[in-house]
């Protein structure tokens, strides 16, 4: 799969605490990519088997919202991800 | 969890669950249409997951920026769908989607149109240095002035019965005019030669009417001199002034190619000279003799100059 910037500024939330579920809307104040961009490349890492995702566990009458969809790393994920920032740096980032 | 079925099995929110506002229909609207886009294994999936992060957003702008992204990132997904075909197993199942062998159905890759695009943008600033596009651009236009000095003839001719004494023709030079185009030139008559009336008055004959003839020149309408300084001349500092003779008849176009009748120095600024005065033909006034258009030739002169 190829990775372009901004697939590493989603993976960098995920990074900092591996155990987070992120959804899109979270990801989009976190990483600052566009909507356009950011969806896309979600769907490309869990196609990739990087990402599983989930449906948020709330009833969309009682919160009043419609669910959301949770990301979260694999281990696979993780550790690729992690290897892949260590191979580039953190800097790239900064 | 209870958000509702349509007839194609999709998963629709109550709008009564989104803020009641028109800019907040309106991305709700672009982005069910957006989610029709993507293939129908993610479609239920990613109208639903959109329109919760829709929820999220408050103002107008924002609305709509998410759904616009959102009918781009269909527009990416249905065309990454089309070359992975990606096979989608429930849109509540934990795993989603399963990946197959990847089909590369594109020509170029990403890096081969980077490249590509980095050579035309190589090509095209070369051939703006090598055309002068770039120095008009970058640098201030210099100052040019193409000047067409104007050559006015007064000639009384006599007639051939008057045995008068010939009188050299006064031959009368404009200076050269600081403006590209001069308007047309009236010529008055000179009064009569010195001796004339000396001679009239010993033999009481009215001095012979003297005829006149105003040479033309660049008249109303004239190309714009300074698109003619060739560029490699201007990049080069090349100045001076070319005569050409230019044969004009009495509708001020050309009746014949112009020749260069004295070199400015430079074969290019000889080359921007000639071409102004072909590009000129219909804009010449004729020459005027005794009142009325002549076809004629007269040369005229185009001066470069650069003025920092």
């Amino acid at each position: 799969m190829r990775i372009s910037l901004q697939t590493l500024r989603v993976l960098e939330p995920f990074l900092e605490n591996p155990t987070d579920e992120l959804s899109g809307a979270d990801l989009q104040k976190r990483s600052r990519i566009a909507s356009g961009t950011l969806y896309p490349i979600l769907l490309r890492l869990e196609s990739a088997g990087w990402f599983t995702s989930r449906w948020e566990s709330v009833d969309p009458a009682s919160v009043g919202r419609p669910r959301r969809r949770l990301y979260r790393l694999t281990a696979s994920g993780l550790a690729r991800a992690s290897e892949l920032f260590a191979s580039f740096g953190r800097g790239v980032l900064a | 969890m209870s958000s509702q079925r349509d007839a194609r099995g999709r998963a629709t929110t109550p709008d009564r669950l989104q803020p009641d506002s028109r800019s907040a229909a309106v991305a709700r609207h672009l982005i069910r249409r957006a989610a029709q886009q993507v293939p129908a294994a993610v479609s239920a999936r990613l109208e639903e997951e959109w329109l919760a992060d829709l929820a999220t957003r408050t103002g107008s702008l924002s609305r709509l920026r998410l759904a616009l992204g959102c009918c781009w990132a269909a527009r990416v997904i249905g065309a990454e769908h089309a070359a992975w075909g990606v096979v989608a197993a429930g849109t509540t199942s934990p795993k989603v989607l399963t990946a197959r062998a990847p089909v590369d159905l594109s020509f170029v890759s990403g890096r081969t149109l980077a490249l590509l695009t980095i050579a035309c943008i190589h090509i095209a600033v070369l051939y703006s240095l090598a055309t002068g596009l770039m120095q008009r651009t970058i640098t201030p236009e210099p100052a040019m002035q193409v000047s067409f000095p104007t050559e006015i003839e007064v000639a009384p001719r006599a007639p051939a019965a008057n045995n008068a004494p010939s009188h050299a023709h006064p031959r009368l030079r404009s200076p050269a005019p600081k403006v590209d185009i001069e308007p047309p030139v009236s010529a008055e008559l000179p009064p009569p030669p010195a001796v004339a009336p000396q001679a009239a008055d010993r033999n009481s004959v009215p001095p012979p009417p003297a005829s006149t003839r105003v040479l033309g020149g660049p008249g109303v309408g004239f190309p714009a001199t300074e698109d003619f300084y060739p560029a490699a001349a201007r990049r080069l500092g090349e100045k001076g002034a070319a005569t050409v003779q230019v044969c004009v008849d009495v509708t001020g176009q050309l009746n014949a190619a112009p020749l260069l009748a004295a070199s400015s120095g430079s074969a290019r600024l000889d080359e921007g000279a000639l071409r102004l005065a072909r590009a000129g033909s219909g804009h010449y006034r004729p020459t005027i003799e005794d009142g009325r258009a002549v076809n004629s030739c007269y040369p005229i002169r185009v001066r470069f100059e650069l003025r920092n």
